[in-house]
């Protein structure tokens, strides 16, 4: 007989191993990286064969890709559209511009460290990342998720009040619905 | 000059027509006019309607503070000779106020309206003068040359602190090739975060 | 009856917009009435921070401001410094720029091509565009170290000499994009599905083209016959062989088919280049570039984009910085005042190609 300990983990296992080979990202190309998103997702590199494809809304994907820099007027945008997702949803900073704010660090209207707004889960480096630095940060996440790692969803719930602190202090205006999760 | 023909004709013709104003041929397909500022809509109009010149290629601003001056600059391009005019303006960097040209060219909008959000210039007749590129602006428009955007983002946003063991590229590129820092490349250390 | 208006916000995040921007509609049924255009959501203050640089330290910045094809942002600094300055620039360095311009016009109208023919509900044609634009990427990592992003031009010239055997690996990709226009011929453009979503839609008027600010592929969409090329020619393109192609129509088809010509103008322009290359250094001796004084004066440069004309007009005062660079891209009248103004009266579902089809880039309206 299994306890329900147990029986948690082997719903884990399950859960997680599905989860990580459909992730779906939503087609939103925040910054210049989206070109790279093409390549990645055609027949060349053609990502598909990890389980990675686009879908329209937010409501129906897993990832939320932040291609590049986050100008402060996108910034609401994306915290909108990442409140909307289900859970499990992931979070993933493309480029050297979400890290530390890259080349547009003294720009005055681009946020320099993304994970002070969204809980980031996976990081690609570079200006811009090649689709095959793409496409080892989907592994290294599809790795967290089976390692029960990603939690990113739960860190935010967790420190919403630290999160919406630092987003009200970068966004002037704060005009949006509250969500009841 | 044989080559400059169609250039100083264009020459010509304005200066016969504005004795006010300063023509200048730059180059091949080039003519520089600089006006008065309240010349600027009868210039535009007579070289839109009897010169030809029915492209308005763009509309610029330069910030010149330390003459307390912001100069206007308009393109225009001749789809028949090709020749390029850029009409030049100065106008009051206090309070500045100009006229919108909107009803001779529909683009000429979208150039007032980014204009009036970075460097606050009052187009009066523009009747779209709303948001554009900036969201709940706060303070002095951005592309003032006495807006300070490093403080600006340094206070803003939170710059993440580098590495311990990070090295300045420069100084670690002096060592290893042993050549001197030019003088002026001192100043340029960009990053102290 | 009249129906009732509803108010439909297309973007920022949506499958069918070209980049980053918002176009807010109202529609009646299935028509658009009015359309407005808003845009800012990637907004990088790109003059405000050339402003903050040295010129040499402006050309990694440039290049960010139009993604698809960076080389014509390049290029337009490096001859407004050059104009600036008086520099010359040595004959086998114009050469080089000018395969690498028409290299990244063919890239552009490959991603152009899977965006135009993807949004019609085409999906085979962008697993097949946006994989063959990969062989050009590959030359372009190949001569200058990056896919996207070349920062290949400088004032003064071109960064380095072309890699050995990079000619005959350039000559055998042409050779392929040849073979296959025939292909995409079958797939888009004499496609039953493209011609009937795409003719008699998007109508450009040919006698307001000129004054509406149109340029590039989409005013010689309408039949008129303006190429910064031939116009006003810079480096060498006086002394290549071309023809500017012009369709009449206006509408979507016929700048589609302005684009699949040029695309063969581009191959044989690119043979040409590499043809009557001629031999000797590809820059000439420049100053330190922490200590390149420009002097006072200024420029307004143009060049020739996948998109149209690509104007940069530069200001110096003579000391190490830009006073004022002002980029004004093609995007920044197709995406405003004439989309606002193309759009009404347009079907829903028609938007996202007349966006598609005007070249409307986010990135190069905001800068």
């Amino acid at each position: 007989m299994y306890n329900d300990k147990d029986a948690k983990k082997i719903v884990d296992i399950i859960q997680s191993y599905a989860r990580k080979h459909s992730l779906w990202v939503v087609a939103y190309g925040t910054g210049c990286g989206a070109i790279e998103i093409p390549p990645t997702m055609t027949s060349r590199y053609d990502a598909e064969r990890f389980g990675i494809r686009g879908s329209a809304t937010p409501r129906q994907a897993d990832v939320l890709l932040i291609t590049g820099y986050l100008a402060v007027k996108t910034l609401k945008r994306v915290i909108r559209t990442y409140e909307q997702m289900q859970a499990p949803k992931f979070v993933m900073g493309f480029g050297s511009c979400t890290i530390n704010g890259g080349m547009y660090w003294d720009s005055y209207n681009t946020i320099n460290a993304l994970d002070r707004y969204l809980p980031v889960d996976v990081f690609i480096n570079g200006c811009m990342p090649r689709p095959e630095a793409v496409i080892s940060g989907f592994i290294k996440l599809q790795q967290l998720i089976s390692e029960g790692k990603a939690e990113g969803a739960e860190k935010y719930l967790k420190n919403l009040e630290w999160y919406r602190e630092n987003q009200n202090k970068v966004i002037p205006n704060w005009n949006m619905p509250d969500y009841n999760w | 000059m044989e080559e400059l023909k169609i250039e100083k004709e264009i020459a010509e013709e304005i200066s016969k027509t504005f004795h006010s104003a300063e023509v200048t041929v730059k180059r091949e397909k080039r003519v520089v006019v600089k006006l008065r500022d309240d010349l600027i809509t009868p210039f535009l109009s007579y070289a839109k309607n009897n010169m030809n010149f029915i492209h308005l290629a763009h509309i610029s601003c330069v910030d010149w503070l330390e003459d307390n001056k912001f100069e206007l600059i308009y393109s225009l391009l001749n789809y028949d000779n090709k020749v390029m005019i850029l009409a030049k303006t100065y106008i009051d960097r206090e309070n500045p106020e100009f006229v919108s040209h909107t009803n001779y060219w529909d683009q000429a909008e979208t150039y007032e309206r980014e204009m009036r959000e970075m460097y606050g210039i009052n187009f009066k007749g523009n009747k779209r003068l709303t948001e554009f590129i900036l969201e709940d602006w706060q303070g002095i428009p951005p592309m003032r040359r006495d807006f300070d955007t490093v403080k600006f983002s340094q206070d803003t946003f939170y710059n993440r602190p580098g590495r311990e063991n990070a090295q300045d590229v420069r100084t670690t590129v002096t060592k290893k090739s042993g050549e001197e820092i030019p003088e002026i490349g001192k100043d340029y250390t960009v990053r102290n975060l | 009856m009249r129906e009732k208006e509803t108010t439909l916000y297309l973007g920022p995040q949506h499958p069918g917009i070209t980049g980053n921007m918002m176009v807010k509609l109202k529609v009646a049924g299935d028509t658009v009435v009015k359309a407005e255009t808003h845009v800012g959501y990637l907004h990088r203050a790109f003059e405000k921070l050339m402003e903050q640089r040295t010129w040499m330290q402006s050309f990694p910045i440039v290049c960010r401001i139009c993604v698809p094809e960076p080389d014509p942002n390049e290029e337009n600094l490096a001859r407004a410094v050059e104009e600036i300055e008086g520099r010359e620039v040595p004959e086998r360095a114009k050469y080089i720029r000018v395969m690498a311009l028409e290299l990244s016009r063919l890239a552009a109208y490959m991603l152009w091509m899977g965006g135009q023919s993807g949004g019609l509900g085409l999906y085979t044609a962008p697993q097949w565009s946006v994989g063959d634009r990969d062989y050009i990427l590959d030359l372009f990592e190949e001569l200058t170290g990056g896919r996207i992003y070349h920062m290949y031009i400088w004032a003064g010239g071109v960064r380095r000499d072309l890699p050995d055997g990079f000619k005959e690996r350039v000559l055998k990709t042409m050779d392929y994009f040849e073979s296959r226009l025939p292909e995409y011929d079958k797939l888009i453009f004499d496609n039953a599905i493209f011609k009937k979503r795409t003719i008699g839609i998007g109508v450009i008027d040919k006698e307001k083209a000129l004054e509406w600010g149109v340029v590039g592929p989409p005013l010689r969409g309408c039949g008129i016959k303006h190429d910064v090329r031939i116009d006003e020619p810079y480096e060498i393109y006086d002394k290549l062989e071309f023809e500017v192609p012009t369709v009449e129509g206006g509408d979507i088809y016929a700048r589609a088919m302005v684009r699949r010509r040029e695309m063969e103008q581009s191959i044989s322009m690119i043979r040409q280049v590499l043809d009557k290359m001629p031999g000797g250094p590809v820059y000439n001796k420049v100053p330190n570039p922490l200590n390149w004084y420009v002097p006072k004066g200024d420029a307004y440069v143009k060049t020739e984009s996948a998109r149209g004309e690509f104007g940069y007009y530069a200001v110096s005062d003579g000391s190490l910085k830009p006073r004022r660079v002002h980029v004004r891209g093609p995007a920044y009248v197709h995406g405003v005042s004439l989309l606002e103004r193309i759009l009404v009266g347009a079907n829903i579902s028609d938007v996202s190609p007349i966006m598609n089809s005007l070249g409307v880039c986010p990135p190069e309206i905001e800068r």
